[in-house]
């Protein structure tokens, strides 16, 4: 009897088997970008007969739900997407299989993403472990028709001696936020909050004045002229022309401001260009443009870089159904079609593509943002160095720490993690 | 079983003298509690001793083993933390704010509730809708409300011509942001409490004190005080405890800030677990945080079991 049962529940399984479809199951944040990626699915399973089960979390949740899994031996995750801020933990602690293998077999062509995305998200010392999947380099989102208003442009020539127009360099952008802070309206609102609304912001500021975080052998390089302009002019626009509670916000709160109307500028991530020219959102569609954060002189971009990688961890149940999803949603063609729904690309040939920049005339600012961009400090203590410059700079801006205080902190802690990681000798 | 060892105690019978019933209920008794108990020493008791274990040694989230046993390095690096002591000492001024405010808001509501005679249970509902929310979600709204020129606050302190507050982006102004909306949140806590503990309270000494011509303040003080202790010793610890565990309202509304304004412990000991990767060091701040709580409720029990 015992048997017969055993050989029924043999045959059920066996026989069941194939009735379900592979699942590719992907942890992803609940921003645009995912959206697009969802309406696309449908393709990839028609194409392959595998499911695509994704499920989308607030940002916040993300790295607490995907460390138990990459831990474990067997995780639920086929595929995830990785922040570049857990790039370095996440390579260090051996939780993603590297990709060479596969790229190689699949011939699939790495070459055509911007190389500053490769660095950020693709390979670590050599080894590809990611795809580079949206960017979300930060840019300066400025009110067209203000700087077009012929009131103005006398008032500023007669101001400042020179000409109104869109900011060749940082300096010329500062005094537009002086002279836009006038009749209700702030020249510009920032994102203040800790840790990373206002790390990230700054990071803008420092590039913008010449500045880096640390020379090539990860000697760090804050404390100098350009860092210390950087924090004083943060804390000016936050506590001199931005609206009251800037140093609180983050970056939705600062999105309403700039999106009501009541900021001439806002330095933010390149996905709110889209979303300043939604009517159910905005009261200024049409009249915001963005372009790279103007830096010490023309030509020379400020702007920070940032972007999500896709990877296969170590503990994916099914690594060959996750890497036939990574090269379906990275073809070219599932590439265009998720960046003509408005989404960020990392593809050079979907940045020049013809059909891309008739719809999205801004998409020629976004690559060109991505190219003069620069990155921040990738290595397994990211978070924790976010955290440290969060504290330092709230403090600083709070009025409760000098400018030069705040930035040998930094400095000392960021010295102490270097070392910590083997970074720095 | 409770009921046997009263009997026990009032008959005076040596406890060696079991009969063979009673041995059976306790038994019983121990049957029925096992797979609480056990419940409770998998998710409370053997965490503890974990997180004890873990704070001895070197255990980060890049190398998560122990193979490297610190002694108490984990302890003196934290207590030699300058950022840690200022969380402690913030995580102490805030608890002390939210425990007594919302004890004097909650004490006066829950008495005039107490004398009310109709809608009691709208009341009731009224005040429980905050108490059901997730502190998140309280987080959440009040962020909303409080934004400084978009948020329904400022614009109602426009109307009578107050100027706009910086309720969460000024050093001096948010930690008590923080502390009124905890109190907006958590205050019904309290009255419902309280007002469980004075609903149960005896008739006849008030009618007592009345024909003595006693004044409701007197009342109040040689009365209702004395004979609610029991439940305001009780209503306060879990408040207390509560109040120290205070995490999700820093994280939705300040994240800390501005400057190091609102960094209460519990969400800088997560930090240093979950960014820092360091779970040893949280491990031993949490078990500081254990020491210094546990001191707070024995003085407490003790302190009100005196008054009374």
């Amino acid at each position: 009897m015992l048997k017969k049962w055993l050989l029924a529940a043999a045959l059920a399984t066996g026989l069941s088997g194939p009735a379900f479809a592979e699942t590719v199951n992907i942890l992803m944040e609940g921003v645009p970008d995912t959206e697009y990626v969802k309406t696309l699915l449908p393709e990839f399973t028609k194409e392959t007969g595998i499911e695509v089960n994704l499920e989308v979390v607030n940002y916040a949740e993300m790295h607490t739900k995907l460390v138990p899994q990459l831990v474990a031996p067997t995780g639920s995750y086929s595929a995830i997407v990785v922040d570049f801020y857990w790039v370095g933990e996440f390579t260090k602690a051996g939780w993603l299989q590297p990709l060479d293998e596969r790229i190689k077999a699949d011939n699939f062509d790495t070459s055509v993403y911007v190389p500053k995305l490769m660095d950020l998200v693709g390979k670590v010392d050599g080894t590809t472990y990611m795809l580079p999947f949206y960017n979300y380099a930060m840019g300066l989102l400025y009110r067209k028709d203000l700087l077009a208003d012929e009131k103005n442009k006398t008032d500023f020539k007669a101001k400042y001696g020179f000409d109104l127009d869109v900011p060749k360099t940082w300096d010329e952008y500062l005094k537009q936020v002086e002279f836009f802070t006038k009749d209700g309206i702030n020249g510009v609102v920032n994102q203040g909050l800790r840790p990373d609304p206002i790390a990230m912001e700054w990071s803008n500021y420092l590039f913008a004045n010449g500045g880096e975080y640390h020379d090539a052998n990860w000697k760090a390089t804050l404390n100098t002229e350009a860092g210390v302009k950087a924090i004083e002019q943060y804390a000016t626009n936050v506590n001199k022309y931005g609206p009251i509670g800037s140093a609180s916000f983050s970056f939705d709160e600062a999105f309403n401001v700039m999106a009501q109307g009541k900021a001439y500028s806002y330095i933010t991530y390149n996905f709110f260009r889209a979303g300043i020219d939604d009517a159910s959102k905005s009261a200024v569609v049409g009249k915001v443009e963005i372009m790279p954060v103007p830096g010490t002189e023309a030509g020379k971009g400020g702007s920070l870089n940032g972007a999500w990688g896709w990877a296969i961890p170590k503990s994916s149940p099914n690594a060959d159904a996750a890497w036939k999803f990574l090269k379906w949603v990275e073809s070219p063609a599932i590439a265009k079609k998720r960046a003509l729904q408005g989404g960020s690309p990392t593809r050079t040939d979907v940045f020049d593509d013809a059909d891309v920049n008739a719809k999205y005339p801004y998409a020629k600012a976004l690559k060109e943002m991505l190219l003069t961009s620069h990155n921040f400090p990738v290595f397994t203590y990211t978070p924790q160095l976010v955290e440290v410059l969060g504290r330092e700079l709230s403090l600083a801006v709070a009025g409760e720490k000098k400018p030069a205080e705040a930035l040998v902190a930094i400095e000392t802690e960021m010295t102490e993690l270097a070392k910590k990681d083997g970074k720095l000798k | 079983m409770t009921i046997a060892a009263d009997d026990r105690r009032l008959n005076n019978m040596p406890r060696t003298e079991q009969t063979a019933v009673e041995r059976r209920d306790r038994m019983f008794g121990w049957l029925i509690a096992s797979p609480s108990l056990g419940l409770l020493f998998l998710v409370i008791l053997f965490p503890v001793f974990w997180a004890l274990y873990t704070s001895v040694h070197d255990y980060t989230l890049i190398a998560p083993n122990f193979d490297t046993f610190n002694g108490i390095d984990n302890y003196t690096k934290a207590l030699g933390d300058p950022e840690f002591r200022h969380t402690l000492w913030l995580t102490a001024f805030f608890v002390a704010a939210v425990v007594l405010l919302e004890f004097a808001l909650g004490f006066l509501v829950a008495l005039m509730l107490n004398s009310v005679e109709r809608f009691k249970a709208i009341y009731y509902a009224i005040l429980l809708c905050p108490l059901l929310m997730n502190p998140v979600i309280v987080g959440l709204i009040w962020r909303m409300f409080l934004h400084p020129s978009l948020g329904i606050v400022n614009y109602l302190l426009s109307l009578v011509g107050i100027d706009p507050v910086n309720w969460l982006g000024s050093t001096k102004v948010a930690l008590w942001t923080i502390v009124m909306v905890d109190i907006w949140h958590q205050v019904s806590f309290m009255i419902v409490l309280l007002l469980a503990g004075l609903s149960a309270l005896p008739r006849e000494p008030y009618e007592a004190a009345r024909v003595d011509g006693a004044s409701a303040l007197r009342s109040f003080w040689h009365i209702t005080l004395p004979l609610m202790l029991p439940v305001i010793a009780v209503t306060l610890l879990i408040r207390l405890i509560f109040a120290v565990k205070t995490y999700d309202l820093v994280y939705i509304m300040t994240r800390g800030g501005p400057g190091v304004a609102t960094d209460l412990v519990s969400y800088f000991i997560y930090r240093t677990a979950f960014v820092g990767l360091n779970i040893g060091e949280a491990s031993a701040m949490s078990a500081i945080l254990l020491a210094v709580i546990m001191g707070l409720t024995v003085w407490l029990h003790r302190y009100m079991r005196s008054l009374t």
